[in-house]
């Protein structure tokens, strides 16, 4: 399953480590694949328990592995993606053309908007964007 | 946080006022692997020894399980397992004999294990010890050191004759002697590549020093090779931090350097004024650089 070459001059650990990040990464190895234990990862390739399961301890505080209490390592679900900004600005776009609109209707200046539009940012902090936005 | 098996301070040995080992600390814990590296004479043996208790130690000592290991009692030496260099066995015992004698020993002798040991390792446990090949005696002397379990398992360069399917059927013995994780080897061995996949930690003995000693990854991490390459002719002088060793030639330069760190490469490109190309080393090379 890995491809390890312990006379090169990168520690067994990185290499291991790095193949299992970039397998995830590409997908050749899904979300939920069980990973081998450590003994017989250690045991295929002769190496050393300790650096298998170093790397597996690593992968796990990076999110790329899940230990399941008395069974296999898998790999996780990634995070979800963010769609581009492009995107995420054209959900926008109605609400903006909704202030535009009213702004001109009240004949305010674009400055003033902008400044409006600033101090309202100042003031939501990452609590109330959760609080708001979930009852839909 | 376990108290280490082996803890060593300061410890030295001389023989007729030549000293063979001076001033070597170090510590080993459950889990760990150590290979041992140096060359002929540097002291490995000795050290290895003098953990065992073989020998009194001339200066130091050496805490086995807590116990000086000089004066170690009958319980904590069943827990240690030696493979010596030169064997031990009796040359007119056959193999199955000399399992036994060895086994009415240790109340806790693994009877299942080593049979099934043997047939892998096609050990004929009824020829004569005297009519064993070189690797089969080095083969059941691996068994014998084995057979009762240790918590600390010591072995002086334990594959030198052994070809290499045995060697790799040795070395999976010792990943699950490892994968216990309440379990130590000590092993010295010029077969680089073997320390390379089993040890997690390193000592590399000098001049009868301990010259590098810790972890394994680190030591990889840490000892790189430069090849800084540039257009005009480099510098008249340069300093490279660390470094072990430096040849140059011209416009290009080549530099072994200890405790290299990714962040200091900008400041020695720009002072060079050179293309830097950072190549990691193998252990062997490791060894090698640190014998020039």
């Amino acid at each position: 399953m890995f491809i390890l070459k312990p006379h090169s001059g990168v520690p067994i650990y990185r290499q291991l480590l790095d193949q299992i990040r970039r397998m995830a990464a590409s997908g050749h190895l899904p979300p939920g694949t069980e990973l081998p234990s450590i003994r017989d990862l250690a045991l295929k390739h002769a190496i050393n328990p300790m650096t298998v399961s170093k790397v597996y301890t690593l992968l796990e505080a990076e999110g790329v592995l899940e230990r399941h209490r008395g069974k296999p390592m898998t790999v996780a679900a990634p995070k979800r993606a963010q769609s581009p900004v492009a995107k995420r600005l054209e959900q926008l776009e109605p609400h903006v053309e909704h202030v535009a609109l009213a702004a001109r209707q009240l004949e305010l200046t674009e400055k003033d908007v902008v400044k409006a539009l600033h101090d309202s940012w100042e003031k939501t902090d990452e609590q109330s964007v959760h609080r708001r936005t979930r009852p839909r | 946080m376990s108290s280490p098996y082996i803890a060593a301070r300061g410890l030295g040995k001389s023989f007729n006022g030549k000293p063979v080992l001076a001033d070597v600390s170090f510590e080993v814990e459950p889990g760990d692997v150590v290979g041992v590296l140096g060359k002929n004479g540097a002291g490995k043996t000795t050290l290895l020894e003098l953990v065992l208790g073989f020998t009194p130690a001339t200066s130091g000592g050496v805490q086995l399980f807590g116990y000086d290991s000089y004066r170690l009692p009958g319980a904590a030496k069943a827990r240690i397992g030696f493979v010596p260099q030169q064997d031990e066995l009796v040359n007119q015992l056959t193999a199955a004999d000399q399992i036994g004698v060895i086994a009415s020993f240790y109340p806790r002798w693994d009877d299942e294990l080593v049979s099934r040991l043997s047939r892998e390792w096609e050990v004929d446990l009824h020829q004569r010890v005297k009519n064993m090949s070189v690797g089969q005696r080095q083969k059941l002397s691996i068994l014998l050191g084995l057979g009762h379990k240790p918590d600390v398992l010591i072995l002086d360069e334990p594959v030198a004759s052994l070809d290499p399917v045995a060697r790799r059927q040795f070395l999976e013995q010792i990943i699950e002697v490892a994968a216990d994780g309440n379990r130590s080897v000590v092993f010295s061995s010029h077969i680089v590549s073997d320390v390379e996949r089993l040890a997690n930690k390193i000592w590399i003995l000098k001049d009868q020093r301990m010259y590098w000693q810790g972890d394994f990854d680190s030591l990889k991490d840490s000892i790189v090779r430069l090849h800084a390459r540039a257009t005009q002719p480099l510098p008249d002088s340069f300093t490279i931090p660390n470094a072990l060793s430096v040849q140059r030639n011209g416009t290009t330069a080549t530099a072994i350097v200890q405790g290299w760190r990714a962040e200091m490469h900008d400041d020695l490109a720009q002072q060079l004024g050179a293309e830097l190309e950072v190549e990691q080393l193998a252990l062997e090379e490791i060894f090698l650089e640190l014998h020039r």
